[in-house]
């Protein structure tokens, strides 16, 4: 079981204070909602989190039954779903899925990526450049890449962005269906997502 | 208190070097110079702000480690300070070097002296350093990725200045270059060496001191900012 | 669901691959390379063809026209990444030591491809050719390697920088002038004629330089790459 602990953790730009005090822990089945405007520090506080960003006080550990893991281990069983596009163009959904899938060291076979483009309503059209996706399937195909990994640990910023009713309809089921298996954390300003999480961060105060 | 006596003492010994070192006969023979013998005296400056120079870049280097190990800001200031200070001996170094050129050699610059080149690329790798620093505007990552840098500076600078000559032996050589001859006894004679040492000892002094300076101003232009908060 | 893994041979040669088909498939850092040596080879044919510089001077010329193709089109594997906004992603997915040599062999393809087309129009513009074919090959494969092999963690340190194009060259250049002195002292001697002894010193300089240049950057790697 992953668990996720952060204790008092703070993060300061030179004379610029993003954010302090921040502290919980999350267990695997358990999630969380990182809330706040824009610009309070979501995005800050995940690459924290996930450890692109030194915290200026404070820790952040992931751990697997009491032993603590390094950033190669927990990166493997880590997914993360950005706003930003995150894909390669120039490939297609499928060789993206299988490149992301080879590089993280699995084999997957084109069964579980028709699978897997499946669940997140993009049967089909796993033959098309990236390049040529709407920026809906382009999510929705992010949540593929993550889902791929079979993450124990998946962190996604801004849920529904992008989305039409259909897609966000997609995405919340696909949550639903992680919520036992992976330690799930949001970070989004939209009200209509806190729900998708149990637990709550403010930012921004 | 104690602070102003180490102030007194840099600027005794620097008068003293200075005033000795136009008042003292040149310490190169005039028999074997090529042009004036007194342009040597240069020799009396020029190779302390060389080695302040060197000094203020390995200095820079092994705070950059420190920070890499410890991602402590305070090791990423004392990086940048050594060698913002480091740049401006080194330009020093490079004016000097070239009077001293221009009178004995007569040309201002000459690309197969590796001490000449050895200064132009320490003039280049701080310039490259500081183009990144301004290049990279989120504070982790410029002192994460300038400290890599210097490292890896700090590498080819290793392989340029020790390595290359020993494969070239075309690189000629900096002519009064050896302190210290095969026997091991001072080339020197011994009132050039008290100027020299006390020279070498006062510059670095010096350094010391500014770069002591430098790290609590900037220390505090940053803790003035934290005021507000 | 278990499946077979790959290993980290695989992984790495999965990182080039990617890069190979798509850099197939949209060409931007071949054409920036091959444009870049084709200009820059065109230009020192105009100045200086028709003076019939020295053999040495040759030497130099080439690896001049080698050195600013590489610097306009070798951070490419990093900045696209970057652009792409995949890099935050490749991060996750992957070693440092699997990206690092991915794209180091992709760069070393890059500087063939360029090298075996850029020599033979070397040759016929400048009217010049090496009188030791052996040397000059050795020379130029040595060359690439140590090229691509420092530069690469230079391009990733500069795709995270505001300006990188330029930075790329004035970051790459004090790191690389070891390696272009002796390979054009390689280079030089293969003109000239001369025979293997008098090139081995610069050659195990570059072989040294190659080594620690590589291994340094794989110690430093990840610190660039997590950022």
């Amino acid at each position: 079981m992953i668990k996720l602990e952060v204790e008092n953790l703070a993060k300061w730009f030179g004379p610029r204070k993003v954010f302090e005090n921040i502290s919980f822990a999350l267990t695997q089945g358990e999630s969380i909602a990182i809330v706040g405007p824009n610009g309070s520090g979501k995005s800050t506080l995940l690459k924290l989190l996930i450890g692109f960003a030194f915290p200026t006080r404070g820790r952040v550990v992931f751990s697997d039954e009491g032993k603590k893991l390094d950033f190669d281990s927990y990166r493997r069983r880590l997914a993360l779903v950005s706003p930003y596009p995150a894909l390669y163009g120039s490939l297609t959904a499928r060789e993206n899925l299988d490149f992301f899938a080879r590089v993280n060291g699995d084999l997957v076979t084109n069964e579980e990526i028709d699978q897997v483009l499946a669940q997140v309503g993009l049967e089909g059209r796993g033959e098309d450049f990236v390049a040529a996706y709407s920026s809906g399937m382009l999510q929705r195909l992010k949540y593929a890449v993550a889902l791929l990994k079979d993450p124990s640990i998946l962190m996604i910023d801004e849920p529904t962005s992008n989305l039409d009713e259909a897609g966000k309809k997609i995405i919340s089921d696909l949550i639903e269906s992680r919520r036992t298996k992976s330690l799930i954390i949001i970070a989004t300003n939209e009200k209509e997502e806190y729900s998708l999480a149990e637990k709550l961060c403010r930012l921004g105060g | 208190m104690y602070y102003m006596w180490w102030k007194i003492l840099i600027f005794l010994a620097m008068s003293g070097v200075i005033i000795l070192a136009f008042a003292t006969p040149s310490p190169m023979d005039p028999a074997n110079s090529l042009g004036p013998a007194d342009a040597y005296r240069i020799f009396y400056f020029h190779v302390p702000q060389s080695w302040v120079a060197s000094l203020a870049f390995l200095i820079s280097m092994f705070f950059s480690i420190r920070f890499l190990q410890t991602k402590n800001m305070k090791f990423d200031l004392k990086a940048v300070t050594a060698n913002r200070l480091g740049l401006i001996f080194a330009i020093l170094a490079a004016i000097t070097g070239s009077i001293f050129a221009k009178t004995t050699w007569g040309e201002f610059w000459n690309w197969s002296e590796i001490r000449e080149v050895s200064i132009f690329i320490l003039l280049i790798i701080y310039g490259a350093y500081f183009a990144l620093r301004s290049a990279l505007p989120d504070p982790d990552n410029r002192a994460t990725l300038s400290a890599v840098l210097s490292i890896i500076f700090a590498v080819s600078a290793i392989f340029l200045i020790f390595i290359l000559p020993r494969v070239y032996p075309t690189f000629s050589q900096h002519p009064s270059d050896s302190v210290v001859d095969k026997t091991g006894k001072l080339t020197m004679g011994p009132m050039v060496s008290i100027i020299f040492f006390t020279s070498l000892a006062t510059f670095t002094a010096l350094f010391l001191w500014i770069y002591n300076l430098s790290l609590k101003v900037f220390k505090a232009a940053e803790e003035n900012l934290l005021e507000d908060i | 669901m278990p499946r077979s893994s790959v290993g980290w041979v695989a992984k790495v040669i999965a990182v080039t691959r990617k890069d190979i088909v798509s850099e197939f498939r949209t060409r931007y850092a071949l054409n920036a390379i091959l444009m870049f040596a084709l200009v820059t080879l065109t230009v020192i044919s105009f100045a200086v063809g028709a003076l019939e510089p020295s053999k040495e001077i040759m030497a130099a010329l080439f690896w001049i026209i080698l050195f600013f193709a590489a610097m306009s089109g070798l951070a490419q594997v990093f900045i696209k990444e970057e652009e792409s906004g995949t890099a935050m992603i490749l991060k996750l997915s992957s070693e440092g030591t699997v990206i690092f040599f991915g794209k180091l062999f992709f760069n070393l393809i890059l500087l063939s491809i360029l090298a075996v087309l850029i020599i033979p129009l070397f040759i016929v513009l400048l009217k010049t050719s090496p009188a030791n074919w052996g040397i000059f090959l050795t020379g130029v494969i040595l060359g690439i390697i140590g090229l691509s092999g420092a530069t690469t963690i230079i391009a990733a340190i500069v795709s995270k920088a505001t300006v990188k194009g330029a930075l790329f060259t004035v970051l790459s250049f004090p790191v690389l002038m070891p390696l272009l002195v002796a390979v054009i002292e390689i280079t030089k001697v293969a003109f000239l004629g001369g025979g293997y002894k008098e090139v081995w010193p610069p050659m195990q300089l570059i072989i040294t330089y190659d080594v620690v240049m590589i291994t340094l950057s794989l110690l430093l790697f990840d610190f660039v790459w997590r950022q």
